[in-house]
C-alpha cells in the first residue's frame, strides 16, 4: 500500500518514463552491438550469454546505475520541491517506512528495466546463436544475481537523495560515484564491494562460491545502509 | 479541560534558546490564537507538536498524549499547517488530498469535504503548482482539515491572503471548533488578526510566554500594569517592547 502511494507521488514527475527509456537504451546496446560486429562474437568460445554478457554488460550496468541514481534524486526531489516531506513528516507516517518503501519501489523499478534487458539478452540469443537447454534458468540467474547486487546501489543512492535537499548535490555525488566505480579493477574483490562498483560483476564469469559472496556481501551492505538511514533519522531530527 | 499542555516545553540550538520554559494551557474546543513578533519561538512551538523538531527540554500533552511516547497517535489526530503550503506540485489539490487521505485511512468522501470546506472544488483537477498562492494556501487548510481532526494547529495561515481570503479564512477559522467539534490553534504576528478569532491567546516573545488568558483578561492585565488598552494592538507592542527592553534587546 505504501509503495504504491510512493508510486502515485511521482505521477507526472518522469519517473516511470525515465526507467522505461532508459531500460530501452540499455536494452538496445547488446542488440545493436551484436548486429554490428556480428561476425567477432559468433566466433567467440563460450555460451551465448557468457558472450553476451562479457561484451555488454560494463555499459548496460553503468546506465543501470545511472537511471538508479537518477530515478532516486527524482523520488526525493518530489518530496523537497514544494515542502511535501515536511507534511508527510507531520502525518502519522514512520520515516523509515516511507524510506523503505521507496527502496521497495525503486527495486521494482530496476525488475522492469532488467526484464526489458532480459527480453534483449534473449532476442540476441536465439537470433544470433543456438541456446541449449537451460538457457532461461541461466538467463533467470544471471539477472537475479545483477538484481541482488545493485541492492546496495539503489539504498545508498535513495540515502544521499534524502540527505541532500538539492537534486544537484545528489546527482553530483551520484555521478563521481559512478565514475569511481568504473575505474575500480572489477577483479579486486574489496574494491568491488563499493556500492556502486558490485552491480559491474557478471555471474557468468563468476564461480559459485565468490557469487555467493558477493550476493552475501549485498545483503549485507543492503541491511547495513538501512540501519543506516535509521541512526541519520535520529541525527537528522537533533538538528531540525 | 486542556487539550494542550506544555509543561518547561524548551527548545535550544547551539547558543541560542527558541523556546524557554514554555506553560501552554489550551482549552478543548476554544480557538487559541498564538501571539508574537516574528522570531518569537511560534513556529519552533508548533513544529515541536508535531515531532517536526525535537524539544530540548519539558514535555507536552496532546488530548492526553504524551509526547514522544504517543507521537504516532498525536499525529494521527491533529491536523496541522506549518510555515507555507507544503504539498506535491506534480499532483492536483485532489491527489495531494488523497495521498493524505491514504495514510489517514479516512473514507473517500473526505477529500470532497475538505476541498468544499476550503472552496477548492472546481480546482481540484489543477496542479498544485499552477494554483496561486491563496489557493496554494487554501490546499494547506484543507489537509490539515481533512477527516476533522480534534487538534488543528495553524500556523499563520492567512499568509498571502487577499483581504477577502483573510476574511474567508478567518470566518471558517471562527467557525470550525462548531462545525468539526476541534480545538484551534492558530498563531499569527498580528493581534488585530488573532482578536477577531481567537477566545483565549497566548504571547510569546524571544521563546518567552509574556501572557495567556482571554481578551478581556489581557485587557484588564495591560490596565493594571499600565499598557495602553484601549487598542490591543497598542497593548501587544507595548508588552513585547517592555519585555524586549527588560532583556536589553534592541530592536
Amino acid at each position: 500500500m505504501s509503495v504504491f502511494l510512493e508510486f502515485k507521488k511521482v505521477k507526472r514527475t518522469g519517473f516511470l518514463p525515465t526507467f522505461l527509456c532508459g531500460g530501452i537504451l540499455a536494452a538496445s546496446f547488446p542488440v545493436i552491438n551484436m548486429a554490428a560486429r556480428t561476425e567477432i562474437y559468433l566466433t567467440q568460445q563460450g555460451s551465448p550469454l557468457q558472450i553476451l554478457f562479457n561484451a555488454n554488460w560494463q555499459i548496460i550496468a553503468m546506465l543501470n546505475v545511472l537511471l538508479v541514481i537518477t530515478g532516486t534524486c527524482i523520488l526525493y526531489n518530489t518530496e523537497y520541491a514544494s515542502n511535501a516531506m515536511q507534511k508527510i513528516k507531520s502525518l502519522p507516517t514512520r520515516a523509515g517506512s516511507v524510506f523503505l518503501s521507496k527502496v521497495i519501489l525503486t527495486i521494482f523499478m530496476c525488475i522492469l528495466i532488467l526484464a526489458i534487458e532480459a527480453v534483449a539478452v534473449t532476442f540476441c540469443s536465439y537470433y544470433w546463436f543456438e541456446t541449449g537447454n537451460g538457457f532461461l534458468i541461466g538467463l533467470c540467474k544471471n539477472f537475479g544475481y545483477e538484481l541482488l547486487l545493485m541492492l546496495p546501489c539503489i539504498t545508498i543512492s535513495l540515502l544521499i537523495s534524502e540527505a541532500c535537499k538539492n537534486i544537484w548535490i545528489s546527482l553530483g555525488i551520484g555521478a563521481v560515484c559512478v565514475f569511481t566505480a568504473t575505474m575500480l579493477p572489477s577483479d579486486n574483490f574489496n574494491l568491488s564491494l563499493f556500492p556502486f562498483a558490485m552491480p559491474f560483476q557478471v555471474f557468468t564469469d563468476t564461480n559459485i562460491e565468490q557469487a555467493i559472496h558477493y550476493i552475501c556481501n549485498a545483503v549485507a551492505e543492503f541491511v547495513v545502509l538501512c540501519l543506516l538511514e535509521l541512526v541519520f533519522i535520529k541525527i537528522r531530527r537533533e538538528f531540525e | 479541560m486542556n487539550i494542550i499542555e506544555t509543561k518547561n516545553l524548551t527548545k535550544s540550538y547551539a547558543g541560542f534558546t527558541a523556546v524557554s520554559n514554555l506553560d501552554l494551557h489550551i482549552p478543548k474546543g476554544a480557538v487559541y490564537g498564538f501571539l508574537g513578533p516574528n522570531g518569537a519561538g511560534k513556529s519552533t512551538t508548533m513544529k515541536m507538536f508535531l515531532g517536526l523538531t525535537k524539544p530540548t527540554g519539558g514535555s507536552f500533552t496532546i488530548n492526553g498524549r504524551k509526547y514522544p511516547e504517543d507521537r504516532i497517535e498525536i499525529l494521527k489526530e491533529t491536523g496541522s499547517f506549518i510555515e507555507a503550503p507544503a504539498f506535491y506540485g506534480n499532483l492536483s489539490g485532489e491527489e495531494n488530498l488523497e495521498i493524505i487521505r491514504k495514510i489517514l485511512g479516512l473514507p473517500k468522501s473526505s477529500v470532497e469535504e475538505a476541498l468544499e470546506t476550503v472552496g477548492l472544488v472546481q480546482f481540484k483537477k489543477r496542479l498544485a503548482r499552477k494554483y496561486s498562492l491563496g489557493m496554494k494556501q487554501r490546499l494547506g487548510l484543507a489537509s490539515a482539515l481533512i477527516g476533522k481532526p480534534p487538534v488543528l494547529i495553524l500556523d499563520e495561515p492567512t499568509n498571502g491572503l487577499d483581504p477577502a481570503g483573510i476574511h474567508e479564512i478567518r470566518s471558517l477559522i471562527r467557525l470550525l471548533p462548531g462545525k468539526f467539534n476541534c480545538t484551534v490553534f492558530v498563531s499569527s504576528h498580528l493581534l488585530s488578526e488573532i482578536e477577531l478569532m481567537a477566545d483565549n491567546i497566548g504571547i510569546l516573545n524571544h521563546g518567552h510566554l509574556l501572557f495567556e488568558g482571554t481578551l478581556d483578561e489581557l485587557r484588564f492585565n495591560a490596565n493594571s500594569q499600565g499598557y495602553p488598552a484601549d487598542n490591543l494592538e497598542d497593548t501587544f507592542l507595548a508588552m513585547v517592547d517592555a519585555d524586549n527592553q527588560k532583556r536589553g534587546v534592541t530592536k
